[in-house]
Protein backbone atom coordinates (compact mmCIF):
# COMPACT_ATOMS: atom_id res chain seq x y z
CA UNK A 1 0.00 0.00 0.00
CA UNK A 2 1.46 3.28 -1.06
CA UNK A 3 0.93 5.89 1.55
CA UNK A 4 2.55 9.22 2.01
CA UNK A 5 3.41 11.00 5.19
CA UNK A 6 4.05 14.56 5.98
CA UNK A 7 4.54 15.31 9.66
CA UNK A 8 3.35 18.86 9.53
CA UNK A 9 -0.06 17.67 8.54
CA UNK A 10 -0.57 17.14 12.25
CA UNK A 11 -0.97 20.86 12.45
CA UNK A 12 -3.43 21.04 9.61
CA UNK A 13 -4.15 24.66 9.25
CA UNK A 14 -6.43 26.98 7.51
CA UNK A 15 -6.04 28.03 3.96
CA UNK A 16 -6.75 31.59 3.13
CA UNK A 17 -9.35 31.21 0.40
CA UNK A 18 -8.18 34.53 -0.97
CA UNK A 19 -10.40 36.70 -3.08
CA UNK A 20 -13.66 35.13 -4.15
CA UNK A 21 -13.19 32.95 -7.21
CA UNK A 22 -16.24 32.70 -9.33
CA UNK A 23 -16.87 30.95 -12.60
CA UNK A 24 -16.59 27.35 -13.77
CA UNK A 25 -15.54 24.82 -11.18
CA UNK A 26 -11.98 23.56 -11.32
CA UNK A 27 -9.04 25.02 -13.19
CA UNK A 28 -9.75 27.08 -16.28
CA UNK A 29 -9.34 25.41 -19.66
CA UNK A 30 -6.33 27.54 -20.51
CA UNK A 31 -4.70 26.72 -17.20
CA UNK A 32 -5.13 23.00 -17.89
CA UNK A 33 -3.62 23.61 -21.33
CA UNK A 34 -0.58 25.37 -19.88
CA UNK A 35 -0.03 22.62 -17.34
CA UNK A 36 -0.51 19.96 -20.02
CA UNK A 37 2.12 21.56 -22.22
CA UNK A 38 4.45 21.80 -19.23
CA UNK A 39 4.13 18.07 -18.58
CA UNK A 40 2.11 18.25 -15.35
CA UNK A 41 0.65 14.75 -15.00
CA UNK A 42 -2.45 16.00 -13.23
CA UNK A 43 -3.25 18.04 -16.33
CA UNK A 44 -3.55 14.86 -18.40
CA UNK A 45 -6.16 13.60 -15.97
CA UNK A 46 -7.94 16.94 -15.98
CA UNK A 47 -7.89 17.10 -19.77
CA UNK A 48 -9.28 13.58 -19.90
CA UNK A 49 -11.99 14.44 -17.40
CA UNK A 50 -13.01 17.48 -19.34
CA UNK A 51 -12.65 16.39 -22.97
CA UNK A 52 -12.63 12.60 -23.19
CA UNK A 53 -16.39 12.71 -23.79
CA UNK A 54 -15.94 14.90 -26.87
CA UNK A 55 -13.13 12.76 -28.24
CA UNK A 56 -14.93 9.51 -27.54
CA UNK A 57 -18.11 10.94 -29.04
CA UNK A 58 -16.24 11.43 -32.31
CA UNK A 59 -14.72 7.97 -32.14
CA UNK A 60 -18.08 6.34 -31.46
CA UNK A 61 -19.67 8.25 -34.31
CA UNK A 62 -16.92 6.99 -36.62
CA UNK A 63 -16.82 3.35 -35.58
CA UNK A 64 -19.76 2.72 -33.29
CA UNK A 65 -19.35 1.86 -29.63
CA UNK A 66 -16.77 -0.82 -28.97
CA UNK A 67 -13.06 -1.65 -29.13
CA UNK A 68 -12.20 0.44 -32.21
CA UNK A 69 -13.69 3.61 -30.73
CA UNK A 70 -12.08 2.91 -27.38
CA UNK A 71 -8.69 2.39 -29.06
CA UNK A 72 -9.06 5.71 -30.86
CA UNK A 73 -9.83 7.55 -27.62
CA UNK A 74 -7.01 5.83 -25.81
CA UNK A 75 -4.49 6.49 -28.58
CA UNK A 76 -5.60 10.10 -28.84
CA UNK A 77 -4.76 10.86 -25.22
CA UNK A 78 -1.59 8.77 -25.17
CA UNK A 79 -0.30 10.42 -28.37
CA UNK A 80 -1.34 13.84 -27.16
CA UNK A 81 0.55 13.31 -23.93
CA UNK A 82 3.71 11.84 -25.43
CA UNK A 83 3.60 14.41 -28.23
CA UNK A 84 2.71 17.36 -26.03
CA UNK A 85 5.85 19.18 -27.18
CA UNK A 86 3.95 19.68 -30.43
CA UNK A 87 1.16 21.52 -28.66
CA UNK A 88 1.50 25.28 -28.32
CA UNK A 89 -1.02 26.85 -25.93
CA UNK A 90 -0.66 30.20 -27.68
CA UNK A 91 -1.76 28.69 -30.99
CA UNK A 92 -5.13 27.39 -29.93
CA UNK A 93 -7.15 25.72 -27.20
CA UNK A 94 -6.17 22.25 -26.02
CA UNK A 95 -9.53 20.60 -26.82
CA UNK A 96 -9.25 21.70 -30.46
CA UNK A 97 -5.80 20.18 -30.62
CA UNK A 98 -7.03 16.95 -29.03
CA UNK A 99 -9.78 16.78 -31.63
CA UNK A 100 -7.12 17.18 -34.33
CA UNK A 101 -5.13 14.31 -32.87
CA UNK A 102 -8.34 12.28 -32.72
CA UNK A 103 -8.92 12.89 -36.44
CA UNK A 104 -5.53 11.36 -37.17
CA UNK A 105 -6.36 8.31 -35.07
CA UNK A 106 -9.74 7.89 -36.74
CA UNK A 107 -8.08 8.18 -40.13
CA UNK A 108 -5.39 5.64 -39.16
CA UNK A 109 -7.99 3.19 -37.90
CA UNK A 110 -10.03 3.69 -41.03
CA UNK A 111 -6.98 3.03 -43.20
CA UNK A 112 -6.19 -0.13 -41.26
CA UNK A 113 -9.74 -1.40 -41.67
CA UNK A 114 -9.66 -0.52 -45.35
CA UNK A 115 -6.40 -2.39 -45.84
CA UNK A 116 -7.76 -5.45 -44.05
CA UNK A 117 -10.87 -5.38 -46.18
CA UNK A 118 -8.83 -5.15 -49.38
CA UNK A 119 -6.55 -7.96 -48.34
CA UNK A 120 -9.52 -10.12 -47.51
CA UNK A 121 -11.10 -9.33 -50.85
CA UNK A 122 -7.85 -9.99 -52.68
CA UNK A 123 -7.46 -13.31 -50.91
CA UNK A 124 -11.03 -14.24 -51.76
CA UNK A 125 -10.64 -13.34 -55.43
CA UNK A 126 -7.40 -15.28 -55.65
CA UNK A 127 -9.16 -18.32 -54.32
CA UNK A 128 -11.81 -17.95 -56.96
CA UNK A 129 -9.82 -16.90 -60.00
CA UNK A 130 -6.26 -17.89 -59.40
CA UNK A 131 -3.41 -15.34 -59.37
CA UNK A 132 -4.54 -11.75 -59.86
CA UNK A 133 -2.85 -8.35 -59.78
CA UNK A 134 -2.00 -7.24 -56.27
CA UNK A 135 -4.51 -4.73 -55.01
CA UNK A 136 -3.12 -1.34 -54.14
CA UNK A 137 -2.27 -1.21 -50.45
CA UNK A 138 -4.15 1.95 -49.62
CA UNK A 139 -7.11 3.55 -51.25
CA UNK A 140 -6.47 6.98 -52.77
CA UNK A 141 -9.12 8.63 -50.61
CA UNK A 142 -7.59 7.13 -47.48
CA UNK A 143 -4.13 8.34 -48.45
CA UNK A 144 -5.46 11.77 -49.34
CA UNK A 145 -7.17 12.02 -45.97
CA UNK A 146 -3.96 11.36 -44.10
CA UNK A 147 -2.01 13.85 -46.19
CA UNK A 148 -4.60 16.59 -45.70
CA UNK A 149 -4.77 16.01 -41.94
CA UNK A 150 -1.00 16.07 -41.84
CA UNK A 151 -0.86 19.34 -43.76
CA UNK A 152 -3.52 20.90 -41.52
CA UNK A 153 -1.17 20.35 -38.59
CA UNK A 154 1.39 22.51 -40.33
CA UNK A 155 -0.96 25.46 -40.80
CA UNK A 156 -0.68 28.48 -38.57
CA UNK A 157 -3.57 30.44 -37.17
CA UNK A 158 -5.96 31.78 -38.19
CA UNK A 159 -5.66 29.68 -41.37
CA UNK A 160 -6.11 26.39 -39.56
CA UNK A 161 -9.11 27.52 -37.57
CA UNK A 162 -10.77 28.95 -40.66
CA UNK A 163 -10.37 25.86 -42.81
CA UNK A 164 -11.41 23.57 -39.97
CA UNK A 165 -14.63 25.51 -39.54
CA UNK A 166 -15.27 25.05 -43.26
CA UNK A 167 -14.27 21.37 -43.37
CA UNK A 168 -15.54 20.02 -40.11
CA UNK A 169 -18.34 22.33 -39.05
CA UNK A 170 -19.62 22.94 -42.54
CA UNK A 171 -19.77 26.71 -42.08
CA UNK A 172 -19.93 29.08 -45.04
CA UNK A 173 -17.27 31.78 -45.37
CA UNK A 174 -19.82 34.33 -44.17
CA UNK A 175 -20.56 32.24 -41.08
CA UNK A 176 -16.85 31.83 -40.43
CA UNK A 177 -16.34 35.58 -40.63
CA UNK A 178 -19.21 36.12 -38.22
CA UNK A 179 -17.95 33.44 -35.84
CA UNK A 180 -14.32 34.56 -35.79
CA UNK A 181 -14.64 38.29 -36.32
CA UNK A 182 -12.18 38.05 -39.22
CA UNK A 183 -13.16 40.23 -42.20
CA UNK A 184 -15.02 38.44 -44.99
CA UNK A 185 -12.39 39.18 -47.64
CA UNK A 186 -9.62 37.86 -45.39
CA UNK A 187 -11.54 34.66 -44.73
CA UNK A 188 -12.02 34.13 -48.46
CA UNK A 189 -8.37 34.66 -49.31
CA UNK A 190 -7.24 32.37 -46.48
CA UNK A 191 -9.59 29.66 -47.74
CA UNK A 192 -8.26 30.05 -51.26
CA UNK A 193 -4.61 29.90 -50.21
CA UNK A 194 -5.16 26.96 -47.88
CA UNK A 195 -6.96 24.93 -50.55
CA UNK A 196 -4.11 25.68 -52.97
CA UNK A 197 -1.61 24.55 -50.39
CA UNK A 198 -3.52 21.32 -49.77
CA UNK A 199 -3.79 20.72 -53.51
CA UNK A 200 -0.03 21.08 -53.88
CA UNK A 201 0.57 18.64 -51.06
CA UNK A 202 -1.71 16.08 -52.65
CA UNK A 203 -0.13 16.55 -56.07
CA UNK A 204 3.38 16.16 -54.71
CA UNK A 205 2.88 13.38 -52.17
CA UNK A 206 -0.43 11.82 -53.08
CA UNK A 207 -1.14 8.96 -55.40
CA UNK A 208 -1.98 10.01 -58.94
CA UNK A 209 -5.70 10.18 -59.40
CA UNK A 210 -5.67 8.47 -62.76
CA UNK A 211 -2.97 5.86 -62.56
CA UNK B 1 -17.38 36.88 -69.65
CA UNK B 2 -14.34 36.79 -67.44
CA UNK B 3 -13.37 33.71 -65.46
CA UNK B 4 -14.50 33.48 -61.85
CA UNK B 5 -12.31 35.02 -59.18
CA UNK B 6 -9.95 32.48 -57.59
CA UNK B 7 -11.63 33.03 -54.21
CA UNK B 8 -15.02 32.20 -55.70
CA UNK B 9 -13.68 28.97 -57.15
CA UNK B 10 -12.34 28.02 -53.73
CA UNK B 11 -15.79 28.59 -52.24
CA UNK B 12 -17.28 26.50 -55.04
CA UNK B 13 -14.84 23.73 -54.11
CA UNK B 14 -16.30 23.90 -50.59
CA UNK B 15 -19.74 23.62 -52.26
CA UNK B 16 -20.86 27.06 -51.24
CA UNK B 17 -23.45 28.50 -53.60
CA UNK B 18 -22.00 31.21 -55.82
CA UNK B 19 -23.65 34.40 -57.05
CA UNK B 20 -25.82 33.67 -60.10
CA UNK B 21 -23.39 35.14 -62.61
CA UNK B 22 -20.45 33.11 -61.31
CA UNK B 23 -22.56 29.97 -61.11
CA UNK B 24 -23.64 30.39 -64.72
CA UNK B 25 -20.06 30.90 -65.86
CA UNK B 26 -18.84 27.88 -63.93
CA UNK B 27 -21.45 25.73 -65.63
CA UNK B 28 -20.10 26.64 -69.04
CA UNK B 29 -16.35 27.03 -68.49
CA UNK B 30 -14.18 23.94 -68.53
CA UNK B 31 -11.13 25.77 -67.13
CA UNK B 32 -12.95 27.05 -64.06
CA UNK B 33 -14.67 23.71 -63.53
CA UNK B 34 -11.31 21.94 -63.67
CA UNK B 35 -9.89 24.37 -61.15
CA UNK B 36 -12.76 23.67 -58.78
CA UNK B 37 -12.29 19.92 -59.19
CA UNK B 38 -8.58 20.13 -58.42
CA UNK B 39 -9.24 22.12 -55.25
CA UNK B 40 -12.04 19.80 -54.28
CA UNK B 41 -9.82 16.76 -53.92
CA UNK B 42 -8.63 17.97 -50.49
CA UNK B 43 -12.14 18.98 -49.48
CA UNK B 44 -13.52 15.56 -50.33
CA UNK B 45 -10.70 13.82 -48.50
CA UNK B 46 -11.67 15.21 -45.11
CA UNK B 47 -15.16 16.71 -45.40
CA UNK B 48 -16.67 13.42 -44.30
CA UNK B 49 -18.95 12.72 -41.34
CA UNK B 50 -16.20 10.52 -39.96
CA UNK B 51 -14.12 13.58 -39.11
CA UNK B 52 -16.84 16.12 -38.40
CA UNK B 53 -16.56 18.35 -35.37
CA UNK B 54 -17.49 16.75 -32.05
CA UNK B 55 -21.21 16.34 -31.51
CA UNK B 56 -22.81 14.78 -28.49
CA UNK B 57 -20.16 13.69 -25.99
CA UNK B 58 -19.95 10.01 -25.06
CA UNK B 59 -18.18 9.06 -21.86
CA UNK B 60 -15.67 6.29 -22.52
CA UNK B 61 -15.71 3.21 -20.28
CA UNK B 62 -13.39 3.21 -17.26
CA UNK B 63 -10.80 0.88 -18.73
CA UNK B 64 -9.89 3.46 -21.36
CA UNK B 65 -8.44 5.72 -18.72
CA UNK B 66 -6.71 2.78 -17.05
CA UNK B 67 -5.00 1.98 -20.36
CA UNK B 68 -3.98 5.60 -20.86
CA UNK B 69 -2.56 5.74 -17.35
CA UNK B 70 -0.66 2.50 -17.93
CA UNK B 71 0.75 3.71 -21.24
CA UNK B 72 1.80 7.13 -19.98
CA UNK B 73 2.91 6.18 -16.49
CA UNK B 74 0.51 8.65 -14.96
CA UNK B 75 -0.86 7.04 -11.78
CA UNK B 76 -4.39 5.89 -12.50
CA UNK B 77 -5.68 5.87 -8.96
CA UNK B 78 -4.19 9.22 -7.99
CA UNK B 79 -5.57 11.29 -10.78
CA UNK B 80 -9.18 11.72 -9.85
CA UNK B 81 -10.59 10.69 -13.16
CA UNK B 82 -14.12 9.45 -12.73
CA UNK B 83 -14.07 5.76 -13.47
CA UNK B 84 -17.67 5.69 -14.53
CA UNK B 85 -20.34 8.29 -14.86
CA UNK B 86 -22.62 6.56 -12.42
CA UNK B 87 -22.48 3.46 -10.30
CA UNK B 88 -24.39 0.74 -12.08
CA UNK B 89 -27.91 0.11 -10.94
CA UNK B 90 -28.00 -2.19 -7.99
CA UNK B 91 -24.65 -0.99 -6.69
CA UNK B 92 -24.09 -1.74 -3.06
CA UNK B 93 -23.28 0.87 -0.50
CA UNK B 94 -20.83 -0.40 2.04
CA UNK B 95 -20.06 1.06 5.44
CA UNK B 96 -16.56 2.39 6.03
CA UNK B 97 -15.58 -0.41 8.37
CA UNK B 98 -16.73 -3.17 6.16
CA UNK B 99 -15.06 -5.97 8.05
CA UNK B 100 -16.61 -5.09 11.35
CA UNK B 101 -20.04 -4.13 10.22
CA UNK B 102 -22.75 -5.90 8.33
CA UNK B 103 -22.71 -5.20 4.64
CA UNK B 104 -25.51 -2.89 3.83
CA UNK B 105 -27.23 -3.64 0.60
CA UNK B 106 -29.06 -0.67 -0.74
CA UNK B 107 -30.38 -0.26 -4.21
CA UNK B 108 -28.71 2.73 -5.78
CA UNK B 109 -32.07 4.18 -6.67
CA UNK B 110 -32.93 4.56 -3.01
CA UNK B 111 -30.14 7.08 -2.70
CA UNK B 112 -30.97 9.11 -5.74
CA UNK B 113 -31.98 12.53 -4.62
CA UNK B 114 -30.84 11.93 -1.08
CA UNK B 115 -28.95 15.18 -1.07
CA UNK B 116 -27.12 15.76 2.15
CA UNK B 117 -26.36 19.29 3.12
CA UNK B 118 -23.05 20.41 4.52
CA UNK B 119 -22.69 19.42 8.11
CA UNK B 120 -25.22 16.65 7.88
CA UNK B 121 -24.49 12.97 7.97
CA UNK B 122 -26.79 10.50 6.34
CA UNK B 123 -27.21 7.39 8.37
CA UNK B 124 -28.94 4.30 7.17
CA UNK B 125 -30.14 1.74 9.65
CA UNK B 126 -29.71 -1.91 9.00
CA UNK B 127 -33.00 -3.12 10.35
CA UNK B 128 -31.80 -6.71 10.64
CA UNK B 129 -29.48 -6.14 13.55
CA UNK B 130 -30.04 -2.52 14.36
CA UNK B 131 -26.45 -1.47 13.78
CA UNK B 132 -25.87 2.01 12.42
CA UNK B 133 -23.91 1.94 9.22
CA UNK B 134 -22.58 5.19 7.84
CA UNK B 135 -22.38 5.05 4.08
CA UNK B 136 -22.19 8.78 3.47
CA UNK B 137 -19.84 11.10 5.25
CA UNK B 138 -20.32 14.83 5.22
CA UNK B 139 -17.25 16.86 4.36
CA UNK B 140 -17.36 19.79 6.71
CA UNK B 141 -15.47 22.98 6.05
CA UNK B 142 -12.45 23.45 8.30
CA UNK B 143 -12.37 26.78 10.06
CA UNK B 144 -13.27 29.64 7.75
CA UNK B 145 -13.20 27.70 4.49
CA UNK B 146 -16.02 27.59 1.99
CA UNK B 147 -15.38 24.03 0.84
CA UNK B 148 -17.90 21.36 1.81
CA UNK B 149 -19.54 18.30 0.39
CA UNK B 150 -19.96 14.61 0.99
CA UNK B 151 -18.24 11.33 0.28
CA UNK B 152 -19.79 7.96 -0.37
CA UNK B 153 -18.27 4.52 -0.73
CA UNK B 154 -19.65 2.53 -3.61
CA UNK B 155 -19.10 -1.15 -4.30
CA UNK B 156 -19.74 -2.29 -7.81
CA UNK B 157 -21.05 -5.64 -8.92
CA UNK B 158 -17.51 -6.84 -9.73
CA UNK B 159 -16.37 -6.06 -6.19
CA UNK B 160 -14.34 -2.97 -7.08
CA UNK B 161 -14.83 0.01 -4.84
CA UNK B 162 -14.90 3.70 -5.41
CA UNK B 163 -15.29 6.83 -3.39
CA UNK B 164 -17.76 9.26 -4.82
CA UNK B 165 -17.06 12.78 -3.69
CA UNK B 166 -19.44 15.64 -4.15
CA UNK B 167 -17.60 18.86 -3.48
CA UNK B 168 -18.74 22.44 -3.36
CA UNK B 169 -15.74 24.71 -3.29
CA UNK B 170 -14.51 27.93 -4.87
CA UNK B 171 -12.40 27.50 -8.00
CA UNK B 172 -8.68 27.95 -7.44
CA UNK B 173 -6.53 30.05 -9.70
CA UNK B 174 -3.19 28.87 -8.41
CA UNK B 175 -3.72 25.37 -7.12
CA UNK B 176 -6.10 22.45 -7.04
CA UNK B 177 -8.05 20.32 -4.61
CA UNK B 178 -6.94 16.84 -3.78
CA UNK B 179 -8.81 14.11 -1.93
CA UNK B 180 -7.06 11.86 0.60
CA UNK B 181 -7.91 9.02 2.92
CA UNK B 182 -6.08 9.46 6.20
CA UNK B 183 -5.47 7.50 9.39
CA UNK B 184 -7.12 8.84 12.53
CA UNK B 185 -3.66 9.64 13.88
CA UNK B 186 -2.99 11.67 10.75
CA UNK B 187 0.29 9.95 10.05
CA UNK B 188 -0.24 7.93 6.93
CA UNK B 189 -2.49 8.83 4.08
CA UNK B 190 -3.50 7.66 0.64
CA UNK B 191 -3.89 10.19 -2.17
CA UNK B 192 -7.02 9.52 -4.20
CA UNK B 193 -6.81 12.26 -6.77
CA UNK B 194 -7.67 15.71 -7.91
CA UNK B 195 -11.09 17.12 -7.24
CA UNK B 196 -13.06 20.12 -8.26
CA UNK B 197 -16.47 21.48 -7.51
CA UNK B 198 -19.01 18.91 -8.58
CA UNK B 199 -19.21 15.14 -8.29
CA UNK B 200 -16.31 12.83 -9.06
CA UNK B 201 -15.47 9.21 -8.48
CA UNK B 202 -12.14 7.90 -7.25
CA UNK B 203 -11.13 4.29 -7.61
CA UNK B 204 -10.15 2.72 -4.31
CA UNK B 205 -7.12 0.40 -4.31
CA UNK B 206 -8.26 -3.19 -3.82
CA UNK B 207 -6.07 -3.71 -0.74
CA UNK B 208 -7.02 -0.50 0.98
CA UNK B 209 -8.59 -1.05 4.40
CA UNK B 210 -11.03 1.77 4.85
CA UNK B 211 -11.18 0.98 8.56
CA UNK B 212 -7.58 2.11 8.85
CA UNK B 213 -8.09 5.26 6.77
CA UNK B 214 -11.49 6.57 7.80
CA UNK B 215 -10.77 10.28 7.40
CA UNK B 216 -11.80 11.78 4.08
CA UNK B 217 -9.72 14.90 3.62
CA UNK B 218 -9.79 17.60 0.94
CA UNK B 219 -6.61 19.62 0.64
CA UNK B 220 -5.50 22.57 -1.42
CA UNK B 221 -2.34 21.70 -3.33
CA UNK B 222 -0.09 24.28 -4.93
CA UNK B 223 1.20 23.69 -8.46
CA UNK B 224 4.66 22.80 -7.19
CA UNK B 225 4.94 19.22 -8.36
CA UNK B 226 5.27 17.98 -4.79
CA UNK B 227 3.10 14.86 -4.46
CA UNK B 228 2.91 15.12 -0.67
CA UNK B 229 0.00 16.65 1.19
CA UNK B 230 0.39 20.39 1.35
CA UNK B 231 -0.71 20.46 4.95
CA UNK B 232 -3.53 22.76 4.00
CA UNK B 233 -6.87 21.04 4.45
CA UNK B 234 -10.14 22.75 3.71
CA UNK B 235 -12.77 20.09 4.40
CA UNK B 236 -12.99 16.78 6.19
CA UNK B 237 -15.33 14.02 7.12
CA UNK B 238 -14.93 11.04 9.39
CA UNK B 239 -16.89 8.04 10.40
CA UNK B 240 -18.94 9.04 13.43
CA UNK B 241 -19.79 5.88 15.25
ZN1 LIG C 1 -13.90 30.29 -66.44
Amino acid sequence: MLTRSRPRLGSVGVVDPGPARNGAPGPRDDEIAQRFAAGDESALALAYQRWAGQVHGMAVRAFGPGPDAEDVTQQTFVSAWTGRAGYRPDKGPLPAWLVGVCRHKISDTWARRDKQRREAEAAASQLQAGPSPVTAGVDTAVADRMLVLDELDLLGQPQRGIIELAFFEDLTHAQIAARTGIPLGTVKSHIRRTLERLRSRLEVDGAALHA
Amino acid sequence: MQHCMPEQLALAALREPLPAEDAAHLDSCGACAAEVASLQRAVDAVAVPLLAAPGAPVEPPAHVWDAIAAATGVPAAATGVPAAADPPAGAEIVPFRARRRPLLLVAASVLVGAVVGAGAVAVLRDSDDGVDAVQTVALDPLDENDASGRAEVVVRDDGSRALEVQLTAPALDDGYYEVWLIEPSITDMVPLGIARSGTQTFELPADLDLGEFPVVDVSVEPLDGDPLHSGVSVARGQLES
